[in-house]
């Protein structure tokens, strides 16, 4: 596996290195013509990754090659990358499909970006990957329903839904006010819409860039001084001007408040510095919350999770070995067939060499001969038959199979 | 058999109860096992019910904490307000245990138990006491919540309480519901009792603060139906009219005291 991550490269960089599902098949393509069996292409805006099956050395520099392309800068696009073998690449995916390898931990749409990676790639993948992205979407089920990992809400914007839902249980047609036109606002709403909630207004301090978010949410743009008399019937109002001092007062919204005969109102303060004035939360029904508290709601899940890592990780373990006793028996039997051929070929070769000196042999006495030399061969080939299999059954053949390789000259699995 | 089917009752009430306080301390608890057990509960409860002659405090209370189960049910199965089960299956399990002390047998009119209009004046009766009692229980969990999200707390409660507008769903139907079926249950018993019983021979004392109680009621139930009163103020008020029928019984029963009637 070859590919860059949140972890190891900028957001900037990761940005020009996903790849659209248009483009994954010519991309594989390109890198499986360097030297690879099959492959699979995982991209999201954390994440682009080559799962290569089989593969020559050259293929990672065709990958980097190719990452290479879409950035300009001195650095090599190698700095940004990390490669994982084995054993390591089968946990990695296991990992990043159980979420523990995302950016917040446990998050469950990873899970949905490998199925579609999966199927995407699915016509040059080949078996092997074929197997290994299904086990990993199977380990991603696995930690989710038997630990806790992705339980809570532990990002910001979905806390906010998670803040939302405890006044108002299910959000679907709650109406949404957006004050501002932030990139945090709209992915706070962006996070209310996918729950139900429906975004009827943005208001922001230029008009052109509330028409051009309100546009995108299908809402209706508004200056700020329209939005006051609508905190009247909006049951969420998510704030996040860029404004240097609160613009939500009690001057402003408190007549409109006091109109909602009891009606809950959550307000959601994700600006930095605040938006709304605190004396607003004071109001009765009201439900004010900023970024600090979302925050504490989001660590609070966060911590849950942190706290659930050691028990999928175990889950993860488990599977690895599983895969690999699978992969490990799929390896043996090729390998097995060459050792046996090649002894075969020696034990032919050396017999019809000997035969040369016993001329005065009976035909019978031949086939004796004959008879012997495969018995005895069968004999020395016994017991490593029997160690390999039950190496692969207990998933350690790779050593062996290696050493076998070295020691009897057998080719590798890359045709070297 | 009625004693141990109320046994058994009693002793899977207190299991729904310690099911229910389990993710308090941290222990996860499918809710399916939470529904099952209160489920299993009811239905042993239920077979109980169906043996008892309705006449007498004991089996009064043995009426009231089985519909406060049907109802802690039936309040999961559609609102998904399982947390209402901390204070229903304790309280069921209370009652059940004190109509076993009390005994399960018909108080002084045995031959009552047997009449139509008898049977659906304590049957709604109980159930409109139920009712109320869900309601207040329901506005009690609401505050609690409205409390925590105010002062920004996310702890236990925060997490584990349902979400606050289905607590005020819940309330409204509680109340809106247990009201009409009180008042039908008291004009059945005024009608039982002068069709069957030779006239009502009721206390003074009854008919004043039976009158004010329902005055109460009518209150709680006129500002959140017709003034549209939700949330904390709907809370306090279905708060206030449930005291003041549990105090007013327990002023009565001090005053009158005997296990012969419910009231």
């Amino acid at each position: 596996m070859v590919g860059v991550n949140h972890r190891t490269a900028p957001l900037e960089v990761r940005e020009r290195f996903a790849h659209a599902s248009h483009e994954v098949p010519g991309a594989l393509t390109r890198v499986l013509s360097a030297g690879a069996a099959g492959g699979v292409l995982l991209s999201t805006c954390n994440r682009t990754e080559f799962y290569l099956t089989e593969p020559r050395d050259s293929v990672s520099d065709a990958v980097w090659e190719l990452l290479g392309e879409r950035i300009d800068g001195d650095r090599a696009v190698q700095h940004y990358g990390y490669t994982e073998r084995d054993q390591d690449a089968v946990r990695h995916l296991y990992r990043v499909s159980a979420g523990l390898d995302s950016m917040v931990l446990g998050e469950s749409q990873i899970q949905g970006q490998v199925r579609e990676a999966w199927e995407i790639s699915r016509g040059q993948a080949g078996p092997v990957l074929h197997r290994l992205f299904q086990s990993a979407l199977l380990v991603g089920a696995r930690v989710r329903h038997e630990t806790e990992l992705g339980k809570g809400a532990a990002s910001v914007p979905s806390a906010a839904v998670s803040v939302a839902s405890k006044i108002f249980g299910d959000l679907t047609g709650r109406r949404a006010l957006i004050l501002g036109a932030g990139d945090m606002a709209e992915l706070a709403a962006t996070c209310l819409v996918s729950e139900g909630a429906r975004v009827t207004l943005v208001a922001n301090r230029t008009y052109d860039r509330a028409r051009a978010i309100a546009e995108r949410l299908d809402a209706r743009a508004l200056t700020l001084d329209e939005a006051w008399p609508h905190f009247a019937d909006t049951d969420i109002a998510l704030c996040s001007t860029s404004a240097p001092h609160a613009v939500v007062t009690w001057e402003r919204v408190a007549g409109a408040i006091q109109s909602r005969r009891g009606r809950p109102l959550c307000i959601l303060d994700l600006a930095v510095p605040r938006d709304v004035d605190p004396a607003v939360g004071q109001l009765e029904n009201v439900f004010l919350y900023d970024v600090d508290d979302l925050q504490a709601v989001a660590g609070q899940a966060a911590a849950l999770r942190r706290g659930e890592i050691p028990a999928a990780e175990n889950i993860v373990s488990d599977e690895v070995e599983r895969f690999w006793t699978w992969y490990g028996g799929l390896a043996v039997v090729p390998a097995l067939k060459a050792f046996r051929e090649q002894l075969d070929d020696v034990r032919a070769a050396e017999l019809d060499r000997a035969m040369r000196h016993f001329k005065h042999l009976q035909p019978e006495d031949r086939e004796q001969l004959e008879q012997f030399s495969r018995l005895l061969l069968n004999k020395f080939l016994h017991h490593p038959t029997v160690a390999l299999k039950q190496a692969a059954e207990r998933g350690r053949a790779y050593a062996l199979l290696d050493a076998l390789r070295e020691l009897f000259g057998l080719e590798s699995r890359d045709g070297t | 058999m009625l004693f141990v089917l109320h046994l058994a009752a009693l002793a899977l009430y207190g299991l729904s109860a310690a099911l229910a306080l389990a993710p308090f301390s941290g222990v996860t608890v499918s809710r399916r096992w939470t529904l099952g057990v209160a489920t299993l509960g009811a239905v042993l409860h239920g077979v109980g019910v169906t043996e008892l002659t309705l006449v007498g405090l004991g089996p009064a209370l043995s009426m009231l904490a089985w519909c406060l189960m049907l109802l802690q049910i039936g309040s999961d199965l559609l609102l998904r307000t399982g947390t209402v089960a901390l204070f229903t299956a304790p309280l069921a399990g209370g009652l059940v245990g004190l109509a076993l002390l009390l005994g399960l047998a018909p108080g002084a009119e045995p031959s009552a138990g047997r009449n139509l209009w008898f049977i659906l004046h304590v049957t709604l009766s109980v159930l409109g006491l139920a009712l109320l009692a869900l309601a207040f229980i329901s506005a009690a969990l609401y505050l609690w919540q409205f409390r925590e999200l105010k002062a920004k707390r996310f702890g236990q409660v925060f997490q584990l309480f349902p979400p606050l507008e289905r607590l005020d769903r819940l309330n409204h139907v509680a109340l809106v519901a247990g009201f009409p079926a009180l008042t039908i249950g008291v004009l059945l018993a005024i009608g039982y009792a002068v069709r069957y019983a030779g006239g009502m021979h009721v206390d003074p004392a009854q008919v004043v603060w039976g009158t004010f109680t329902w005055g109460v009621l009518g209150w709680t139930v006129w500002v959140r139906v017709v003034r549209r009163w939700a949330g904390r103020r709907a809370a306090f008020a279905s708060i206030a009219g449930f005291t003041a029928v549990v105090l007013v019984y327990m002023a009565l029963k001090l005053a009158q005291p005997g296990t012969e009637r419910f009231l």
